[in-house]
């Protein structure tokens, strides 16, 4: 257990060595979101800013940066590892790789939280919105994550196996944007779209977090409206699938013998 | 499970599956015992199945059958305490992260083994300096040379201060001085560190100078696993060195054909192996029946490079004729 623990801090460990590395990388994401974003919002207004809207909408984009992130660094990160042969290293670790990257999620978030406070404080201070800041919401965006690390699972077994992922996780974070209710409302949705949205993993994270900060609702309400149990078991049952999947396309790849190839 | 040998393979099968229904077979019942201490030379030509065999040690590919294992632990049944044993160094990929300086990737790997504190930055500076990378331990690796990189690499797989160490093809793309750095580094290993050492590589004079035992696989198959100097003593009887006046007449050539002809200024040198005395005087008949004329007939000292080709040579021969 203690190999475990110390084996999961030093990978966070490197995660926040490596993006410090990279700082510029960060800072040019980080641009180019906040411009997307703004663009975005204009749309949404038909050439104006509507802040009801936008502040809604920010709050989606803010959570979906999130979750892009976080799965973006299980597609490409976890390439960059195989191409590097330095997730062959990993897998030579006596914790379970399983663990490890949750260990780089958890990096990633450390790393999203400072990108998504920044680039939330100046888009608020740029669009003149406000919105209040409650602690109470940061238990739903932890839940929310765990559903997205079991999506982010997924990815990363898939690409174990099958390597040339990176487009299909694009495809799937950009529609994540738009299928989860950041810009557009679920219930405006189609009736078969709504049965896909809802079963992604940052829709429901979506919907508690605008209650507990927009309506200022109680994580107590929203577990008494059953948000909150559906984002719960949304989570619970992308964690599990998540994870039953990672472990089976590492035991096909080390079947293989393509464990390290690309 | 209490082992005098540091890794024991028994019976280990590898099939890859194609999707087409078909398969190759990589490795072929191999069994193999490496005892404690010794640095062991796993040499093999292109594709003989030497790294899917490292990569089955490291728990990277999984046998179709067999077993392995590193200091009496499977490696699939205890894979965490298997794991423990191992320092590895791939072939052909980086294995560090280049966006890490030295000392953060020491920190890095020395806690994906479960090393912390105050013993780990020890064994860290110690490795750094006996690598004479200290002076450089802030510096980003990809700032570092090849051999400066395949130095931390190897410092990577050593922080935990395993038993076996695991070196795939470790001197692959360096220049001549990094290539000997690395090399004294895994004699010193074995002498110093008492590491049991695992080498593979395509040098097959540096096998020679290190290595204690050498095993040479061939088309998944181990064709020979002695102590060097018993290989070496093999061939030993039985290399000669022939030169012969002159150049080789016209169609001469044929006649040697067993034998690697040297044309040399003012002689011709045959040179290989003749595996008995009734051989040799056969040979001597045929430069006689040349009117060729003999100038000397050496008994030389063999290297492993000419062993190894035999060896291939007289395994890829036997395969083919059981196959047809």
């Amino acid at each position: 257990m203690k190999t475990i623990l110390i084996a999961f801090i030093g990978e966070v460990r490197k995660g926040l060595l490596i993006n410090w590395t990279y700082k510029a990388n960060l800072l040019i994401s980080l641009l180019t979101l906040g411009f997307i974003f703004i663009g975005i919002a204009f749309f949404m207004g038909g050439g104006k800013m509507e802040s009801e809207k936008v502040t809604s909408a920010l709050l989606g984009y803010l959570i979906w940066m999130y979750a892009a992130l976080a799965v973006n660094d299980l597609s490409y990160g976890l390439r960059g590892e195989i191409n590097a042969g330095t997730l062959e290293q990993l897998e030579m670790s006596p914790a379970p790789v399983g663990w490890l990257l949750i260990a780089r999620v958890t990096a990633n978030l450390i790393i999203s939280s400072v990108q998504i406070t920044v680039l939330g404080i100046v888009m608020l201070l740029l669009l003149g919105i406000r919105f209040p800041l409650r602690l109470e919401a940061l238990p739903a965006l932890l839940l929310t994550m765990v559903g997205v690390l079991g999506f982010g699972f997924i990815i990363a077994g898939a690409m174990l196996v099958l390597k040339q992922v990176e487009s299909f996780s694009n495809l799937l974070i950009n529609a994540l944007a738009f299928m989860n209710g950041t810009f557009l409302p679920v219930s405006a949705m189609p009736d078969w779209l709504v049965v896909i949205s809802k079963s992604l993993p940052s829709t429901q994270g979506i919907v508690v977090i605008r209650k507990i900060v927009m309506e200022g609702k109680s994580l107590i309400t929203t577990w008494q409206d059953g948000s909150l149990i559906s984002l719960t078991l949304n989570s619970a049952i992308y964690l599990m699938i998540g994870w039953i999947i990672f472990t089976a396309c590492e035991r096909v790849a080390k079947n293989r013998g393509t464990l390290g190839q690309y | 499970m209490k082992s005098s040998h540091a890794i024991e393979i028994n019976g280990l099968n590898k099939f890859y599956y194609h999707k087409k229904g078909t398969s190759i077979q990589a490795v072929k019942g191999l069994s193999l015992s490496v005892p404690t201490g010794q640095i062991y030379g796993f040499l093999g030509p292109n594709g003989a199945g030497k790294t899917t065999t490292i990569k089955m040690i490291c728990g990277l590919v999984r046998p179709t059958s067999g077993t392995v294992f590193v200091n009496g632990h499977n490696v699939w049944l205890k894979r965490s305490t298997a794991m423990q044993q191992i320092g590895a160094v791939l072939e052909g990929t980086r294995n560090i992260h280049w966006a890490l300086s030295a000392w953060d990737n020491l920190i890095y790997y020395g806690h994906l083994k479960g090393l912390w504190g105050k013993r780990l930055a020890i064994r860290a500076e110690q490795l750094l300096m006996e690598m004479e990378l200290w002076d450089r331990r802030k510096d980003l690796v990809r700032a570092f040379s090849r051999g400066m990189q395949q130095k931390v690499a190897v410092a990577c797989a050593l922080i935990a201060d395993p038993p076996v160490i695991l070196l795939d093809e470790p001197t692959l793309g360096l220049d001549v001085l990094a290539a000997r750095t690395v090399k004294n580094l895994v004699v010193r290993l074995a002498k110093e560190h008492r590491k049991t050492v695992i080498l593979t590589t395509h040098q097959l004079d540096m096998a020679q100078s290190v290595c204690d035992r050498v095993a040479i696989i061939n088309k998944g198959q181990i064709i020979t696993d002695k102590p060097i100097e018993e290989l070496l003593d093999l061939f030993r009887k039985r290399h000669y060195q022939i030169k012969i006046e002159g150049n080789l007449p016209d169609g001469a050539d044929s006649a040697f054909k067993d034998l690697t002809v040297e044309q040399k200024e003012g002689f011709t040198q045959l040179s290989g192996t003749i595996p008995d005395q009734v051989s040799l005087y056969d040979t001597l008949e045929r430069i006689r029946s040349h009117n060729l004329i003999l100038i000397a007939v050496n008994r030389t000292e063999p290297n492993l490079e000419e062993i190894f080709i035999h060896l291939v040579d007289s395994s890829s021969t036997q395969t083919k004729q059981g196959d047809s």
